[in-house]
């Protein structure tokens, strides 16, 4: 694997966003957007990410003043979407890529990367967090914490994840760090399945992003959160893993966010300026709320982020995925 | 149970009551089933804003409806041009194609209608009753025991090589190797792509199903002037091959409910599909009939067999969704996905709750089934004219649609070059006596079983006699013996029953 | 394993294309998992070895039947001259046209040129009217579905772009 600079990763991410904040009163575009812009979304049609996308666009198309044209690309857990829009795209400010900072980052630094850098793009606007959670299957013989703690110092329990290199799955390998409790992850492709494994008995229980957790309603129990638990009773008022286990570990998030071509924001600061303000303008908007709940979204899970916070997390997941990589890739 | 009988009768009228609803989505059904690529699930993606406009009864009956005329239509193009619409459809042309080619193909077309209108009415009356006990399956039926289900769709490769085994057994391997291409499932290690990522994913099933079996029979149906053989008799449609066909399914009734009851009990397995379903049918099927020699060759039980257990599995996978809140199948997630949006929550509430909506559900397959039924019955005289068209315009449009068709379900170009390529690879077995169906059960079994065994090895940190660890799991396993062990008895005891009778 | 009888020797050079294909694809495959953890590996291995010997098997029996001459290493069922009589060929050759072409046409301007040229080449160049305007009824139902109703992202060429400034006038 290609090493990260992170110093210079960070030095670039940074200037780029102090550059581009001084900008828009200087320069401003007066005719940006002349036309649609164009979303790449590296995940399926009708999944999460489209319907958050929608939600969202809803809402920020009329900030801008112009319409988001979707394009779905997905296949190798996101990277050909990434490949398209660093390969195909102009850096022009008329495309972004709407991705999910957790899995898809984490993903990157599971694998070999392949024709671009990944500082050839930055996150500059989170749509939301939705951290992950433990939960057992409604039937399960695990009910408690305490059960699977105990359980687990026993024998090793399977684990079901919806893939390896996922955010939640760090959060297992870290419960199991900090209470010496034995599990074997399995990957059970997919969130659909992974919620089917801790219900049926396939695994023992499940760590999945909480979204997915709450859609499951009744068929199971949540029992931790690798995060903060925004939403209570929807997750079974599951606490927090650093409260429960005194971790210090940082939110293990599935986190969606548009992302733009670092050359894009450099060579037109002032588009660029105008795509950040009128994205944290969205915020502002009540009809976003309404928006995303009339889609089916976790209102709560709705969080602003601006460059510094994009960059603060994906530097998290690289360090985080570098450290568990071989835990992860079996190498 | 008085008041679930007062429930189902009203739900009945009312679903009965959308007729105007289901009609048309069935024609709608019937096109997107029959195009190669198009599904009942990416329609319902396309047609979401449509979907999501629709009060609550009206989506559910579309979506339903959509899903069970889907499922039959792409047997329709499977039977009569060899193009298997879906993964689900794949082993319908083994038996459905031959039958077309003889002439056949009004009577195959009306085997199919019945095969699923009866084995997914029946299942989905089954599913209704049991329910409860039917979501149990889910729960014994985990990776090791569907590797062992796996291997009996599998074990057709060696009944279809029944000729040349040698060959067989080396057009079922290169399958299984060709479908091993993709990120393995553990550890997501990229294996074989010959650097696309577009393969990162394993072969999209389409493109490799309309190139192995449409692209390269279009290469080879140019040598005649049209499809169906020249000493089969010209016809003018008729009524009377539509009814020759429903008599030749009704009398084969038991056959429809054993397969159908199959494809059920494989759809309740979350994640477990149509395309396993219809292999295993068709192995069993082949497995317990007294002629298994003409399998592949036209022989009707060949076609009801994988049809009706397919429709089968349309109704299995409503049961995991309705009880258990977990969708069996790609459809079936996006069903729960629109449902949701109108705040019906599944799981184990759901029949407390809103009784309505989990026997409407059910109410509406059973009546798109019966519906389907009379509609589409009498058009197969029509449909069937496609077998007479010349094969110098039907060539043509069969690569153009199958290429296109490759393409639907990504976006990607490159999944038309694909299907190009396995339409040379069809193309060159096809010559050279290779089976192609025995290439694509590997190209779309191998992968799921691979996923079974990996996951059921992981689980026991690679200790091979998991696969021996679960009771039902061995009950499976001495049953795959024993149907794997029949075939040779019977032939052995056929040929001493014919030493004997000379002899006396 | 009992080789089958038959009349005329057997083209053996072109039933050995696929045991080759599959032995070289198997061997590459190998060389991508050989520093895989045993994950990648097990399964593969499994196939992949019975695949090898299934396929040594069987040139080890082309080599003993070519020995008796039972056999020869032609390649007739495979190419042969009735290939270019019936258009086999040509239509090939239109074939890998059209996935070359779509790029730069279009989707529906190379679905009408790939069905005119590929039924003129199978219909030896008669009734050529009635074959465009067939080709052109379908391509343009085509366009009509994949197109302007479902909107999937097949390439765009004149044809796509001119419609879609017509209907956004119109």
């Amino acid at each position: 694997m290609k090493t990260l600079d992170r110093r210079g990763f960070l030095k670039t991410s940074a200037g780029a966003g102090v550059m581009t904040l001084a900008a828009p009163t200087i320069v401003r575009a007066a005719d940006f957007p002349e036309r649609n812009i164009k979303v790449i979304i590296p995940t399926r049609e009708g999944g999460g990410a489209d319907r958050n996308f929608r939600a969202f666009a809803e809402v920020w198309k009329d900030k801008l003043g112009t319409d988001f044209e979707p394009g779905f690309f997905p296949g190798a857990s996101g990277r050909v979407g990434y490949e398209v829009y660093m390969g195909k795209e102009e850096p022009d400010c008329y495309s972004l890529i709407f991705g999910n900072m957790g899995p898809e980052v984490l993903n990157w630094a599971m694998q070999e990367p392949s024709n671009f850098s990944v500082d050839d793009y930055f996150y500059f606007g989170r749509v939301d967090v939705d951290p992950g959670c433990l939960f057992v299957g409604a039937e399960s013989g695990l009910q408690t914490m305490d059960d699977i703690i105990a359980a687990g110092k026993e024998r090793k329990l399977n684990v079901g994840t919806s893939r390896m290199a996922h955010p939640a799955s760090i959060g297992l390998l870290a419960l199991g760090e900090a209470t010496g409790a034995q599990f074997n992850l399995i990957p059970l492709s997919g969130g659909k399945n992974t919620v089917a494994g801790a219900v049926t008995g396939e695994v023992d229980f499940s760590v999945l992003t909480s979204g997915s957790v709450i859609a499951a309603g009744d068929a199971v129990k949540t029992l931790l959160v690798f995060g903060e638990n925004r939403v209570g009773e929807a997750l079974d008022n599951a606490p927090s893993m650093n409260d429960a286990f005194g971790t210090n570990l940082p939110e293990m998030l599935s986190s969606r966010a548009f992302a733009i071509h670092r050359k894009a924001a450099e060579d037109y600061p002032d588009r660029f300026a105008k795509l950040q303000e009128s994205f944290k303008a969205t915020f502002e908007d009540p009809r976003l709320l309404e928006s995303y709940v009339s889609l089916g979204g976790t209102p709560e899970y709705l969080s602003y982020g601006g460059v510094e916070e994009c960059a603060e997390f994906m530097q998290a997941m690289l360090e985080l995925g570098a450290k568990y990589k071989p835990l992860l890739t079996g190498a | 149970m008085g008041e679930t009988a007062t429930i189902l009768t009203e739900v009945f009228f009312e679903t009965i009551a959308y007729w105007w609803v289901i009609v048309p989505t069935i024609f709608l059904g019937l096109i997107v089933g029959g195009i190669p690529g198009f599904s009942a699930a990416n329609t319902i993606i396309i047609l979401m804003p449509l979907t999501l406009a629709m009060d609550l009864e009206t989506g559910i009956v579309f979506m339903v409806s959509l899903y069970c005329a889907a499922r039959m239509g792409a047997g329709i193009p499977a039977i009569l041009v060899n193009i298997p619409g879906t993964a689900g459809a794949a082993a319908t042309p083994l038996d459905g194609y031959p039958m077309a080619k003889a002439g056949k193909g009004q009577q195959a077309l009306s085997i199919s209608f019945v095969a699923s209108c009866i084995g997914g009415l029946l299942t989905t009356i089954i599913a209704l009753a049991t329910m409860p006990i039917l979501a149990r399956v889910g729960f014994y039926m985990h990776s090791v025991e569907m590797i062992v289900v796996m291997l009996f769709g599998i074990s057709l490769i060696a009944s279809i090589a029944a000729q040349d085994l040698l060959k067989g057994l080396i057009a079922g391997f290169f399958g299984l190797m060709i479908g091993s291409i993709g990120t393995d499932v553990v550890y997501a290690t990229p294996r074989g792509t010959m650097g696309f990522l577009e393969l990162y994913d394993g072969v999209p099933l389409i493109p490799a199903l309309v190139g192995l079996f449409a692209v390269s029979e279009a290469f080879i149906i140019i040598e005649k002037r049209v499809i169906i053989s020249e000493d089969a008799e010209p016809k003018h449609p008729n009524w009377h091959d539509t009814i020759e066909g429903v008599g030749i399914a009704l009398k084969r009734w038991w056959h429809i409910v054993w397969t159908s009851v199959i494809g059920l009990a494989i759809g309740v397995v979350p994640g477990a599909g149509a395309s396993i379903a219809s292999f295993v049918a068709y192995q069993q099927s082949r497995t317990y009939s007294k002629t298994p020699e003409k399998y592949g060759t036209g022989h009707p039980e060949g076609l009801i067999a994988p049809e009706s257990a397919n429709n089968g599995v349309t109704s299995g996978t409503l049961v995991p969704l309705l009880v258990l809140g977990i969708p069996g199948g790609a459809t079936a997630a996006i069903m729960l996905v629109v449902m949701q949006f109108h705040g019906v929550s599944f799981g184990p509430a759901l029949f407390e709750n809103q009784p309505k909506v989990g026997y409407g559900m059910f109410m509406a397959m059973a009546v798109s089934y019966l519906i389907m039924f009379l509609t589409i019955l009498p058009l197969s005289r029509y449909m069937s004219h496609v077998t007479t068209i010349p094969t110098i315009y039907l060539a043509p449009l069969i690569i153009s649609f199958t290429l296109v068709g490759g393409f639907v379900p990504r976006e990607y170009m490159f999944d038309m070059y694909l299907a190009l390529c396995f339409g040379v690879l069809g193309y060159i077995a096809r010559r050279t006596g290779y089976h192609v169906a025995a290439i694509l059960i590997g190209v779309i079994l191998g992968p799921l079983l691979e996923r079974y065994f990996l996951l059921a090895l992981k689980k026991s940190d690679g200790d091979v006699f998991v696969l021996f660890s679960s009771t039902l799991g061995n009950i499976l396993w001495v049953s795959l013996f024993l149907s794997l062990m029949l075939p040779i008895i019977l032939k052995w005891r056929r040929a001493r029953r014919n030493e004997e009778v000379p002899a006396e | 394993m009992k080789p089958q009888k038959v009349e005329k020797s057997r083209q053996l050079g072109a039933e050995l294309v696929i045991p080759v294909m599959a032995i070289a694809f198997t061997l590459y495959y190998f060389s991508t998992i050989w520093n895989s953890p045993w994950t990648a590996q097990v399964s593969a291995f499994l196939v992949g070895g019975i695949l090898l010997l299934v396929c040594g098997i069987f040139i080890l029996n082309c080599v003993r039947m070519l020995a008796n001459r039972e056999g020869s290493l032609g390649f007739s069922t495979l190419v042969n001259r009735d290939d270019i009589r019936t258009g086999r060929i040509g239509f090939l050759g239109a074939t890998l046209g059209f996935c070359v072409l779509i790029d730069h046409l279009g989707f529906t301007l190379t679905t009408f040129l790939f069905l005119l040229v590929s039924m003129a080449i199978l219909g030896k160049g008669r009734r050529l009217a009635m074959i465009t305007g067939l080709a052109a009824v379908i391509s343009v139902a085509g366009w009509a579905l994949f197109i302007w109703a479902f909107d999937t992202r097949f390439p765009r060429g004149w044809f796509e772009i001119t419609m879609e400034a017509l209907l956004s006038n119109g």
